[in-house]
């Protein structure tokens, strides 16, 4: 089997699991669980054998031609679309394990199988995609299998409402992508990764409609809203799409278009990053859920990588611009770091995630964390693996995220101090809502039932969780990997000299203080230990968080909806009422005229001929 | 007359020309004997008999379908055999295999004499293959005759039905004025092109070439009898294929006449119909300055009239006699469209047999959804359809969908392709009272479909239902129908040899 086939083949394999899913097996779960298991297993092996064996390949197939419009089907495999891959394939197939313990008891074993499926087969579309048209099917596709499995239980209205909320949330950012790939087509001719990379026309709107698509799917300001309520979905959907891949797509996306970055563009894109990162992490604080938490985690780390993306050249590239390759070079930076840290992340989010996840199934889906508290000794090997995941996400030395988030916290050391502060701030927080959320969870006495009978879970619930710690543990020593993924890994920024001392010093410094600062204010009591203390303060931060849901609802419900309800009223009035019933009813009365002529009697039809003859005579006799 | 010109009339009968029309005669034949010689317990099988020869006629057709005799004028120039000729006898033979296959559904559900009827439809389509080939104003008129007498019998068979028996008569009034009208137009143009004081008067003027060279000669065609001649042979005409203004028949007939009549005269009659519209516009091209206008005002009116007045009908007989009105309009406009555009001509063969295989598919439902009264077919029947029998209820809607011209029906690209040789031709103003004539006709072909599909059965429905038996489709019907639909289906996506053979010209 040559790569290119081998590539179809892992397209291809999910998504012939979801049709036989939804075809046949619909009644049966355990078949179902096992077919999408298998294929989740396939797309591992062969995304690790094509990454490993150093397969780097591009193919397309033309799929339609209209007019001068041709879209072309295909494939580009580089180093980044190898490490995405690679990333997707085995944290999706832990994911698939720890699924087949966590939903056992669901009766919707198959649906959701199958919406698994069809979401790895879109996932592993977006990575493999080698022009953005294509790209733009699989980006719907995983929204849609995200609305499909956020909305699982959608006997809850509040998850059914979730989905809703993430699927048209979603629209608004793919929107302005759409108009981006369209305009990125009028202006160059082309949407084919490779061939703009070689070629293209600078424009700052591109870049930035193309971003829209990434505020979206990543959950940027200010469209950041969907991602808390999305966790309305079964954990690991959670942990799947809305912690370590799917959302991980628009980082992936900016760095495929990176080409067609300009600096101004940048800027924008640094500065959304950085105020996601900033304002997700204090509402993080507040929250009491245990995958809120998370969920706010997963937005502030997402504003990291977007951040990372944009820092990347921002300072350099003016002083470059005389030499485009340099600046190319430099550009890349960001790539590099924003795409490590979205592996690393993939790694320990979504182990803290399947950790939740475990907690939850231990604790009969109790998700407050109020109600937990005493874990560490019920659920021995969730807790340290969940510590592993909570170490790596604070920045502990020599864990996955120490090493990340250094090489982000370089760059904007290097190129934006502004940003740096913030960032580092940032990392505070981080650090302190993480060690809240550990703290309250497992240490302690229980502060329930749920929580005093809590019980670890089975092998499937567990396997995942040590493998996830492991990587959490080695995916930040980018010596381990193997030297297939130099394209990317080349380009991750390191400190060198004094600025190596300062950004260490910093790292562990913010760590400590949040990490110390959480563990001296917060008691594991019933209540938050913030909200008890400063009231203004919580106050300030609960606000923080409700006011976009408050924007978009005033929105929505005073100026959309009246508008709605005005061009409704217009519609029926004027194309409803005159145009459609107005001509209805005039063909009507024809129909009723033509009808009454029918008499039956036949006298008259005789003179129906003889009306008809006396016609046909003035023509003759040229009268008419 | 001298033997040798009876000689040399002799030696120009090729028999074997006629074939077809000969073993169809025969056919007839040999069912009347069978009924005699077979014991009553068997008699059920000559329909069959009739089937199978049949189709073994068409198989023999189509395997002779380029036959010696084409291009050659037969028995002293009374028939000429044309490629469209031969299209149309595979045209009149596919339709009465079909109308024998109405039959066998309907007739067992009456009290009537059987296998007459079958007698009498062979013999019409023989008539009729005849009526397409022929060359010369007395063969036209007795193979018309021939035809129209036929169905005088056949729209009044159902003899204890009054429906049926009013059909009858309004059909045989109506016909007989009509044959009236065709004849005293060919004694005008008899008159006027052998009249010896006008340039090129002919000694055959009941020849189709002679007429034809006679009209073309100085400013014959312009000559007031001859303009009349052609009128009325027109206006006789007309009423064969039910164009306006001599439609006004058709609801009243098609109501009562049995159902597998009313299909052979919705499909059979109106392509014989146009059959010979053909042959006479080429008899009569000297004088299109008088025909295209007419006809043309004659297709928008036909399309709006039958379109307009099929919108309030209940009965769906008289729903399909005018929707069959406004097909009659549409065919008009290719008809028109033929004089300049030579494609035409294919367009309406193409749609001819959409037509056809969209009409048998619904009449084949209609025939099995049949109660005891024949005349009495109204759109409440159909109401549930789907549920209770979900195959005729498909059939049904590819039938219908099709007629309305849905793509990706064979409906659909039969309009297309007249559409488009009317664009070609540049009648813009008629193509866009076809274009509303298509809107308009959507409406009422949903609505019965709406009635199978989406509505149940009211309490008076319930009653008729009730007093229904239970619809059996038997396995000739089954598959029979099962080909309309499938055929129907695949011609809109794949016109292929059909589309390539009836457009060959």
């Amino acid at each position: 089997m040559t790569p290119v086939q081998l590539a179809i083949v892992t397209l291809l394999a999910p998504l012939a699991s979801a049709a036989v899913i939804a075809l046949f097996l619909r009644r049966a779960g355990g078949l179902a669980s096992a077919v999408s298991v298998l294929a989740a297993t396939l797309i591992a092996g062969a995304a690790l054998m094509l990454a490993l064996g150093n397969f780097r390949f591009e193919a397309a197939h033309e799929w339609f031609q209209l007019g001068g419009l041709s879209l072309s089907l295909g494939i580009k495999f580089d180093d980044l679309a190898a490490l995405m891959l690679s990333v997707v394939g085995v944290v999706g197939w832990c994911i698939h394990v720890f699924s087949l313990g966590y939903m056992r008891d669901d009766p919707a074993h198959a649906r959701y199988f199958g919406g698994l499926s069809i979401f790895m087969f879109s996932m592993v579309g977006i990575v493999l995609a080698d022009n953005l048209f294509m790209l733009f099917i699989f980006w719907e596709l995983v929204g849609f299998s995200s609305y499909l499995l956020i909305g699982h239980w959608h006997e809850k209205q509040s998850a059914s409402d979730a989905a809703k909320k993430a699927f048209i949330v979603n629209r608004v950012g793919d929107f302005g992508f759409l108009l981006g790939i369209v305009m990125c087509y009028w202006s160059n001719g082309t949407v084919n990764l490779t061939a703009l990379s070689s070629h293209h026309v600078f424009s700052m709107l591109i870049p930035l409609l193309l971003f829209c698509g990434a505020v979206g799917k990543s959950a940027q300001l200010p469209l950041q809203i969907w991602l808390p309520d999305a966790m309305e979905g079964p954990t690991p959907v959670s942990a799947l799409i809305h912690a370590a891949t799917m959302v991980a797509a628009g980082i992936y996306m900016l760095c495929r278009i990176n080409v067609l970055m300009v600096p101004d563009a940048l800027t924008v894109i640094m500065w959304t990053g950085t105020a996601t990162a900033l304002y997700a992490a204090l509402c993080a604080i507040t929250q009491s859920d245990i995958k809120k938490v998370l969920a706010y985690s997963t937005l502030s780390q997402l504003g990291f990588m977007v951040a990372a993306f944009g820092l990347g050249p921002t300072q350099f590239i003016y002083d470059n611009f005389s030499d485009p390759k340099i600046g190319m070079l430099l550009m890349q930076t960001g790539v590099g770091a924003a795409m490590f840290h979205l592996s690393t992340h993939a790694f320990f989010k979504a182990l803290l995630f399947l950790g939740s996840g475990s907690v939850i199934h231990g604790c009969h889906h109790e998700q407050d964390i109020f109600k937990m508290g005493g874990l560490r000794t019920k659920m021995p090997l969730t807790f340290w693996t969940f510590t592993i995941g909570v170490a790596a996400i604070i920045g502990f030395p020599y864990l996955a995220g120490f090493f990340s988030k250094d090489a982000i916290l370089y760059l904007a050391y290097a190129n934006n101090r502004t940003v740096f502060a913030v960032l580092a701030f940032t990392a505070i927080l981080t650090s302190l809502y993480m060690v809240r959320l550990w703290k309250l969870t497992f240490l302690g006495a229980p502060r329930s039932d749920h929580a005093a009978h809590a019980h670890e879970g089975g092998f499937t619930l567990t396997a995942p969780l040590v493998i996830l710690a492991v990587l959490s543990v080695l995916g930040g020593y980018t010596s381990l990997y193997p030297k297939v993924f130099t394209g990317v890994f080349s380009l991750i920024p390191e400190a060198e000299g004094s600025a190596h001392t300062v950004i260490v010093l910093t790292s562990l410094a913010v760590m400590l203080i949040g990490a110390v600062g959480a563990f001296a204010l917060y008691r594991p009591a019933a209540t938050d230990s913030l909200a008890q203390k400063s009231p203004g303060l919580f106050g300030a931060l609960t606000a923080l968080k409700e006011s976009f849901d408050a924007v978009y609802d005033y929105y929505v419900a005073k100026v959309q909806q009246r508008f709605a309800m005005l061009l409704n009223f217009l519609e029926q009035i004027f194309l409803s009422g005159l145009i459609v019933r107005g001509l209805a009813g005039v063909a009507g009365l024809f129909g009723l005229g033509a009808r009454a002529l029918h008499v039956g009697n036949l006298n008259v039809y005789v003179y129906w001929f003889l009306g008809g003859l006396t016609l046909f005579w003035a023509c003759a006799a040229g009268l008419l | 007359m001298t033997t040798d010109l009876l000689q040399q009339a002799a030696a120009s009968n090729q028999w074997a020309a006629i074939f077809p029309e000969l073993s169809l005669g025969c056919l007839a034949l040999l069912l009347l004997g069978l009924e005699m010689v077979l014991p009553k317990d068997n008699q059920r099988q000559i329909p069959l008999v009739a089937l199978v020869g049949q189709a073994g006629i068409l198989v023999g057709l189509l395997i002779n379908f380029y036959t010696a005799t084409l291009d050659t004028e037969t028995f002293n120039s009374l028939l000429r055999h044309t490629h469209q000729g031969q299209v149309m006898r595979v045209f009149f033979l596919v339709a009465s295999l079909l109308v024998t296959m109405l039959g066998m559904i309907s007739l067992p559900k009456q009290k009537v004499p059987r296998v007459e009827f079958y007698h009498i439809v062979l013999v019409i389509s023989a008539a009729m293959m005849l009526l397409a080939q022929s060359n010369h104003f007395v063969m036209l008129f007795v193979a018309l005759e021939t035809v129209t007498v036929g169905f005088y019998i056949l729209v009044s068979y159902f003899r204890t039905s009054p429906f049926s028996l009013e059909a009858g008569l309004k059909y045989l009034v109506m016909g007989a004025l009509s044959s009236g009208l065709l004849l005293f137009g060919i004694a005008l143009l008899y008159g006027v092109a052998g009249n010896p004081a006008l340039p090129g008067h002919t000694a055959e003027p009941m020849g189709f070439s002679g007429l034809h060279s006679f009209l073309a000669t100085g400013a014959n065609a312009h000559h007031f009898l001859a303009a009349s001649g052609v009128l009325l042979v027109l206006a006789g005409i007309a009423f064969k294929i039910g164009a306006f203004p001599f439609q006004i028949w058709i609801p009243d007939v098609y109501q009562g006449a049995p159902t597998p009549v009313t299909a052979f005269l919705a499909v059979g009659s109106k392509a014989a119909g146009f059959a010979v519209l053909f042959n006479l516009l080429q008899v009569f091209s000297p004088c299109s300055w008088l025909l295209v206008p007419v006809i043309t005002v004659m297709a928008a009116a036909t399309i709006l009239f039958g379109n307009f007045a099929a919108l309030t009908q209940h009965n769906v007989k008289r729903l399909l006699g005018l929707s069959g009105v406004s097909h009659a309009g549409f065919l008009l406009l290719g008809v028109v469209a033929s004089v300049t555009v030579p494609m035409a001509v294919g367009a309406v063969h193409f749609y001819l047999f959409a037509y056809l295989l969209a009409s048998f598919a619904v009449f084949g439902v209609m025939a099995h959804v049949a109660g005891a009264n024949d005349a009495d077919q109204e759109l409440d029947h159909y109401a549930g359809l789907a549920k209770t029998n979900p195959f005729l209820a498909a059939v049904l809607v590819i039938g219908l969908g099709s007629l309305a011209g849905i793509p990706p029906l064979a409906g659909f690209m039969g309009k297309l392709f007249i559409f488009v040789a009317a664009f070609k031709a540049g009648h813009y103003g008629l193509l866009g009272v076809a274009i509303v004539g298509v809107v308009v006709s959507i409406y009422y072909y949903f609505g019965w479909i709406k009635a199978a599909f989406f509505e149940t059965p009211t309490a008076s429905g319930d009653e008729c239902q009730a007093s229904r038996p239970q619809i059996s489709v038997g396995l000739v019907a089954r598959v029979v129908l099962t080909l309309l639909a499938m055929a129907t289906v695949v011609l809109g996506f794949y016109q292929g040899p059909l589309g390539v053979w009836v457009a060959l010209r």
